[in-house]
């Protein structure tokens, strides 16, 4: 994994901004404008009191200058109450500049993910990815609206209040400025220590995402096997383990918070050590020291804040690593920069060409040297042992993959030279693993274009033969399906993801074992179906059944990735191969 | 059968409005650390205490110390101020080192509790919701609460406790003034009053908001294939941008609020402190009121004010929270369908008789899957259910399982109720393989495991030979070490379906129950499984749902089921000879 360096993270940042900047600018600004306020304010109710009440000749003063008492009221009340809709509208931007940034980078790391390839899915767990796009980005929304925020704050705060105690007398100034650097030996200690706890609490957090995410998806395995104690079990090691990290974060921020906040107290101290010694030797007056030590708030609290801005900069700079690693990832498959558009449908054409194939975490080939063409509008049927490489084969098509030698043409074009989208969008896959959306029926059977009406809906179900099912349900297609679509049965859900290939009329329908839990009598009418439809298409079958390829143009055989026989049914069966075999233990003949 | 009732497009309404109830329940988790949290709380009030001390010491320095010019009292004093500031420093870091654990200690407790309830949960709980909201719920939510209920608590009663003295102290200096003083506290709780409701119904938004953004979210990764081969990415990017949009508004609409709070009550405080000083001066008259009485409240004034500043940071961080927490206790409140009855025994070996009597069963309330059916099997024998998609074959494996329970009648094992057992004693004798075979994170040797967690690698292989598994796992790179993942590994689906073959009977189940187990395996393979586990199996009932006849064929009892109810039952050759709907069915294959 790369390493991003703090510039690069802030980088990142800004530029994200885009947009924005002007107004973080002008937030920023704005904190610096109500930090001055903040030391603005207790003058004038300190030059109040004084003056009026507590003062030498207060009373006579109140007496003949009403005035001057009113308008210092005034002033205090209007600044403060002007402070107060400073810091709101400054909040405020805070919080719109940092939206509009998670905003941003959220929608551009969701294309990024949904566009990366079958490698990438491979390499990330569901729950890591969850946890980089909510807990790892709120850090980063943190970062802006918190962070920054807070660490302009405390140095205006700090510069501006170091000025002016300069300005009234040097000595002092620096008597009580000079332990400050000290605080950096402690925060960069500190830092060193909590930055590898953050990116460690930062993995168990995806941990137990990923645990409790695939627990959730696999609910059903685990009720079947009376799993639930395991389980409990298994999540109390990742609860207890992300507990526990927590803890060891806190403490060591504990451990150094005694140091950071005596560095803090030892403020006021000084100022009355030193301050006190300076006024009985008469080089401070009085005055100097109320002032000075009615400020002194304005430097402790930054030295205070230092620790905690780390913390949070530390969290902050292990959940940019994670969120900028997808962010600049790239996929493998991509369009090729002068690839070629192709809006309109193919003809149908396809050809492997040589074609041999390894999963990119797999050491043995899946597919060794297959060559086959399947003609416009020509069947061709695929059958073989289970991880013969059928699937693998099929998915080379819409370069789910890419083979590792040999070619794929469509058309005659190696299916590299084509925009991706435009390659994918005139072909049409159910996949034996259906997963359907939350969504309504017709939702989810529209997937592919959202902008078809319910007839071409309804009558695309019917060629799945879904429409008689879906009909009796109580709300017909507008009923909603769960995810991975578990209210239906295994067959239903089969005929809804045929009814969503079909629904894209495809120039290439590719059909992976769709059948599979479908009853004979549906799979026959289905057969027939799907040779009367209303749209050229070629049509690539994966099938168990042999009454499934019964209508192919051609069959082909895989073995170990190879193919073995290929032929029209009555070929193959005169081969008395595999085929030949198949048939009588199916038919029982 | 039961549809889903939330997708990621609608947004979950909360059964419940808010009631203190909530609040009680969080307090029984507080309550198992209350003693930590006591002294914790003591310890606060002493280094509170104690930091009070030091300005008093400072202004004895003042007062006493430098006019007489004594140095060396004055450098004993700032020993003392020094000393004062490290106790309360030692203090505060023993609370905090009490604290971390405890709040730590609440949202461990929670979520563990929280996913105990969801391991007791019916399928139709996960079925009827985007599994993005549940886990946000597990994750995301629960760490939200835990500031909140540790050190907000805390922090509550200290502010409290502060503000009680203030005001004890005020009415002791001066009655009249200290009315001025409180005359704030009406205008802050309308103040209060009119933000809280606007404030927690905004946030109850954001959390709706961002669930709906999880639960797209989720959807979409687990389902990104699909997604590509749509070519669907711009459509569900729109789709995202829209998501994404509403929680970056209804964001900026909660915060609208939340940060009124603060200023708020900066502005009410200031306006008390001028109100003292003109009440003090024109209205009692410069000859009622000393000035320094004046001069005291008015400091007690700001005294009196920041705690309530700091009680109203709280009070934001827990209005935006208690939406995350009335979330999580509604997840512990639902309904645990299917649960053990309070006198439920341990169900004894089974030998595997199984009866249906009169059983009756609908997933919602109008529609009855299955009417009145009556049907025994005898032990050992292997019954195919047969029919057409939909027509209730999964569910009467499911109710063998248990895994919902019937509205009419009874299921009995070994003569046994089963309403009557206890789960795990039933399922665990139950060897139950799904249609979908879900297969997790790790390796391909743990997943088998998962059957049965005391088996050896000998026994895993063993039964992967069985399920002709063994072949292809051991020509894999690292064998049963191989690292499989949920989805978008190298595994085809029927290799999956060997793999939770495989951890289906490592689990050496008494009564085997297969859903469509083989559907995506090829027929050679099957038929070289089957005879392995006919071997495996001798003795022992199973029920098999699947289409191909081939697998059907072979068993001892075929059932018809469609409209409810056993439509024919008989062997292969009996049924065949009825000329019934299973002859139809079979010519449909042969042919």
């Amino acid at each position: 994994m790369k390493n991003y360096t703090t510039k690069e993270k802030i980088t990142f940042l800004w530029k994200n901004m885009e947009g924005v900047r002007p107004l973080y600018i002008l937030g920023l600004t704005g904190t610096v404008c109500y930090c001055a306020l903040q030391l603005v304010v207790p003058y004038f109710s300190g030059r109040l009191v004084d003056t009026y009440l507590s003062g030498e000749n207060a009373a006579e003063n109140l007496a003949a200058d009403r005035d001057g008492f009113f308008m210092l009221i005034a002033l205090m009340v209007g600044l403060t109450i002007f402070r107060c809709i400073i810091t709101y509208l400054d909040c405020m931007a805070y919080e719109f500049v940092s939206q509009e940034t998670l905003y941003r980078i959220r929608n551009y790391l969701y294309d990024k993910i949904q566009r990366q390839d079958m490698t990438f899915y491979s390499t990330y767990r569901t729950g890591d990815l969850m946890t980089r796009m909510t807990g790892d980005l709120d850090a980063v929304r943190h970062m802006i609206a918190w962070v920054i925020r807070v660490i302009v704050e405390s140095f205006s705060l700090y510069l501006s209040v170091a000025v002016y105690f300069f300005m009234m007398n040097p000595l002092m100034a620096i008597s009580l400025l000079v332990i400050s650097p000290l605080v950096f030996l402690v925060i960069v200690r500190f830092k060193n220590r909590v930055a590898p706890m953050h990116a460690s609490l930062r993995e168990k957090l995806a941990q137990m995402n990923s645990y409790a995410q695939e627990n959730i998806a696999g609910n059903r395995v685990v009720k079947a096997f009376a799993r639930e104690d395991h389980e409990k079990e298994k999540f109390d090691g990742a609860n207890s383990d992300y507990r526990d990290t927590n803890i060891k974060t806190a403490l060591v921020w504990q451990h150094y918070f005694p140091y950071m906040e005596s560095f803090a107290n030892l403020m006021p101290v000084v100022m009355l050590l030193v301050g006190g010694l300076f006024l009985i030797q008469g080089s401070l007056s009085m005055g100097e020291y109320v002032a000075f030590s009615g400020l002194i708030w304005a430097i402790a609290n930054p030295m205070r804040m230092l620790g905690n801005i780390m913390n949070e900069f530390q969290r902050f700079s292990a959940a940019a690593t994670k969120v900028m690693e997808i962010y600049f990832s790239e996929a493998i498959i991509k369009d090729k920069e002068d690839a070629k558009s192709h809006e309109e449908p193919f003809r149908g054409r396809i050809e492997f060409k040589n074609v041999s194939f390894r999963y990119f975490d797999g050491n043995l080939p899946v597919l060794y040297d297959v060559s086959f063409v399947a003609e416009p509008g020509e069947t061709v049927a695929i059958m073989g042992e289970t991880g013969c490489g059928k699937s693998s084969l099929i998915h080379l098509i819409p370069r789910f993959y890419e083979p590792t030698s040999g070619e794929v043409l469509i058309d005659g074009v190696d299916i590299r030279d084509y925009k991706l989208k435009d390659l994918r969008c005139h072909i049409g896959l159910a996949t034996q693993d259906v997963l359907l959306y939350s969504d309504t029926i017709e939702g989810n059977i529209a997937y592919g274009d959202p902008h078809i009406s319910h007839e071409v809906v309804v009558k695309y179900a019917r060629y799945s033969s879904a429409s008689d099912f879906i009909a009796h349900m109580p709300e017909g297609y507008e009923t909603i399906v769960g995810e991975r679509g578990v209210g239906l049965s295994g067959g239903q859900k089969q005929r809804i993801s045929l009814a969503r290939a079909l629904a894209v009329k495809p120039s290439i329908l590719i059909l992976d074992d769709t059948t599979s839990a479908v009853d004979m009598e549906t799979e026959k009418e289905i057969q027939q179906h799907l040779s009367e439809l209303d749209f050229d298409c070629t049509k690539i079958i994966i099938a168990q059944r042999i009454s499934t390829t019964k209508y192919a143009d051609r069959i082909l055989i895989l073995k170990d990735g190879r193919i073995t026989e290929s032929g029209t049914y009555d070929e193959l069966l005169a081969k008395k191969g595999y085929f030949y075999d198949l048939v009588r233990l199916q038919t029982g003949a | 059968m039961r549809m889903a009732k939330n997708t990621y497009k609608t947004d979950e309404e909360l059964d419940k409005p808010f009631s203190v109830k909530s609040l009680k329940r969080a307090f029984v988790y507080i309550k198992r650390y209350s003693g930590r949290m006591a002294l914790a709380l003591i310890l606060s009030a002493i280094g509170a205490a104690v930091g009070y001390l030091a300005p008093m010491v400072t202004q004895n320095a003042l007062d006493v110390a430098i006019p007489q010019g004594n140095v060396t009292m004055l450098l004993e004093l700032v020993v003392l101020v020094a000393v004062l500031y490290a106790l309360s420093i030692l203090f505060f870091t023993v609370r905090q080192h009490i604290m971390v654990r405890v709040s730590q200690g609440i949202i461990y407790d929670i979520r563990k509790d929280l996913f105990a309830h969801l391991q007791k949960l019916p399928f139709s709980y996960y079925d009827s919701r985007p599994h993005g909201k549940i886990l946000i719920r597990v994750v995301n939510y629960v760490n939200s609460v835990s500031d909140m209920l540790s050190n907000g608590l805390i922090s509550i009663i200290l502010e409290g406790f502060n503000l009680i003295f203030i005001i004890i102290f005020m009415f002791v200096v001066d009655v009249q003034l200290a009315g001025v003083v409180m005359c704030g506290v009406p205008v802050l709780a309308v103040f209060m009053f009119w933000i809280k409701n606007r404030q927690r119904k905004a946030w109850q938004v954001v959390s709706n908001k961002n669930s709906n953004l999880n639960a797209y979210l989720q959807e979409n990764i687990v389902g990104a294939r699909i997604t590509q081969i749509f070519a669907r990415e711009d459509e569900n990017a729109r789709i995202f941008e829209g998501l994404s949009k509403e929680c970056r508004d209804s964001w900026t609409v909660a915060v609208r609020y939340s940060n009124l709070v603060w200023p708020g009550i900066d502005t009410i405080s200031v306006c008390v402190r001028a109100a003292i000083f003109l009440f003090g001066i024109l209205l009692f008259g410069a000859g009622n009121k000393s000035l320094g009485t004046i001069v005291a409240i008015s400091g007690y004034a700001s005294y009196f004010w920041q705690p309530i500043m700091n009680l109203g940071n709280i009070f934001n961080n827990f209005i935006n929270n208690i939406a995350y927490l009335e979330r999580i206790f509604e997840t512990m409140d639902e309904p645990v369908e299917v649960d053990d009855a309070p006198d439920a025994h341990e169900l004894a070996a089974i030998r595997g008789r199984v009866e249906f009597r009169n059983v009756s069963f609908s997933y919602e309330d109008d529609v009855e899957v299955l009417h009145d059916v009556s049907f025994t099997v005898e032990p050992g024998e292997s019954v195919a259910l047969v029919g057409p998609t939909g027509a209730g074959k999964s569910t009467i494996v499911n109710l063998i399982s248990r895994f919902y329970d019937v509205d009419k009648g009874q299921i009995l094992i070994d003569g046994d109720d089963i309403s009557k057992v206890t789960l795990s004693s039933l399922r665990s004798q139950m060897g139950i393989m799904l249609q979908d075979s879900f297969i997790f994170t790790g390796t391909i040797e743990d997943n088998i495991r998962y059957g049965r967690l005391d088996a050896t690698r000998d026994e895993i292989e063993r039964v992967s030979e069985v399920v002709r598994a063994h072949e292809f796992i051991s020509s894999m790179e690292n064998g049963y070490d191989t690292v499989v993942t949920e989805r978008g590994s190298s595994l085809s689906q029927g290799q999956r379906q060997l793999i939770a073959f495989a951890r289906t009977l490592l689990s050496d189940p008494s009564i085997l129950v297969l859903d469509e187990a083989t559907s995506s395996i090829d027929v050679q393979t099957e038929t070289a499984l089957q005879q392995g586990l006919n071997a495996m199996l001798k003795g022992r009932t199973s029920f098999i749902i699947a289409h191909r006849l081939s697998t059907v064929r072979e068993c001892d009892k075929i059932m018809y089921i469609d409209a409810g109810g056993i439509r024919e039952m008989g062997t292969h050759k009996e049924l065949l000879a009825k000329h019934g709907l299973y002859y139809d069915l079979y010519n449909a294959q042969i042919d």
